[in-house]
């Protein structure tokens, strides 16, 4: 079952109430989006394995309240993204934002233009991970996002609270900041 | 004679197996979403997180549709 619950063809009886089994569904299709973002958002396996919990448990309880409005993946996101949030302004921010940052990251525009190059990929996630730390909230949240590619740019605009043509923007900055952060856990 | 033949065969499958890992590991990404996918899609979420949600859940009702899904879906 990959076709998201709401798209699927109106059943003869409907029930009032969601069944085990449908639940189940929503989690094997949406648990590993879930699962990424809690991970790379927050930066501990951990952390992420209660947040996914968390995040589905709240779902659950709030079924009633999606209205189909937007698809099942982005209204688990959404409460995901409130959820690691608030997780995160209990957290004293390890890294702050500052024009100093962005000057560097300007000024770096030769090194972030050349592809990725990985030999190891098992070091993969713990690079990733470092560069996705040292970068701004928000930027990490983008690219995060927009890397899962059920989402277009207007729901990933919708989802951080600003225009499509805002996130495209920002996204110019947020690719070059972490090919910058990336290349330097060469 | 026959089990020198059969440990050279599996000393070379090991071989090839282990060039293909060395060939697997070295890549080259064009864009962060590409290693951010390829990163994903390496994820896997732990199989706890499903028994605890299954726990977490067993004692509460069943969810209600929403209104809107009641009113499509018959």
């Amino acid at each position: 079952m990959n076709e998201p619950l709401a798209d699927r063809e109106c059943p003869d009886q409907p029930q009032a109430d969601w069944t085990p089994s449908e639940f189940a569904d929503l989690y094997a299709e949406h648990s590993k989006a879930i699962f990424y973002l809690a991970l790379r958002f927050l930066g501990d396996p951990q952390k992420a394995e209660d947040a996914t919990h968390d995040v589905f448990l709240k779902a659950f309880r709030k079924m009633d309240q999606f209205r189909g409005e937007a698809s099942w993946r982005t209204w688990l996101y959404r409460i995901a993204i409130n959820h690691c949030r608030n997780l995160q302004q209990s957290w004293n921010e390890r890294h702050m934002f500052s024009n100093a940052d962005e000057a560097v990251w300007e000024n770096a525009v030769a090194q972030s233009d050349s592809p990725f190059r990985v030999l190891e990929t098992k070091e993969l996630g713990e690079r990733i991970q470092k560069a996705l730390d040292a970068l701004p909230g928000e930027y990490r949240l983008l690219l995060l996002l927009i890397a899962d590619e059920q989402l277009s740019y207007e729901e990933v605009g919708t989802l951080t609270e600003q225009s499509g043509d805002a996130v495209r923007g920002k996204l110019h900055r947020a690719r070059k900041a972490f090919a910058v952060l990336f290349k330097k856990t060469e | 004679m026959k089990q020198q033949k059969k440990l050279n065969s599996e000393q070379q499958q090991e071989q090839i197996a282990e060039h293909k890992v060395e060939q697997r590991e070295g890549h080259e990404f064009a864009s962060v979403e590409a290693v951010l996918r390829f990163d994903a899609a390496q994820t896997k979420v732990p199989s706890g997180v499903a028994e605890r949600l299954q726990k977490s859940s067993k004692d509460l009702p069943p969810p209600p549709r929403s209104w809107w899904e009641r009113l499509f879906k018959r």
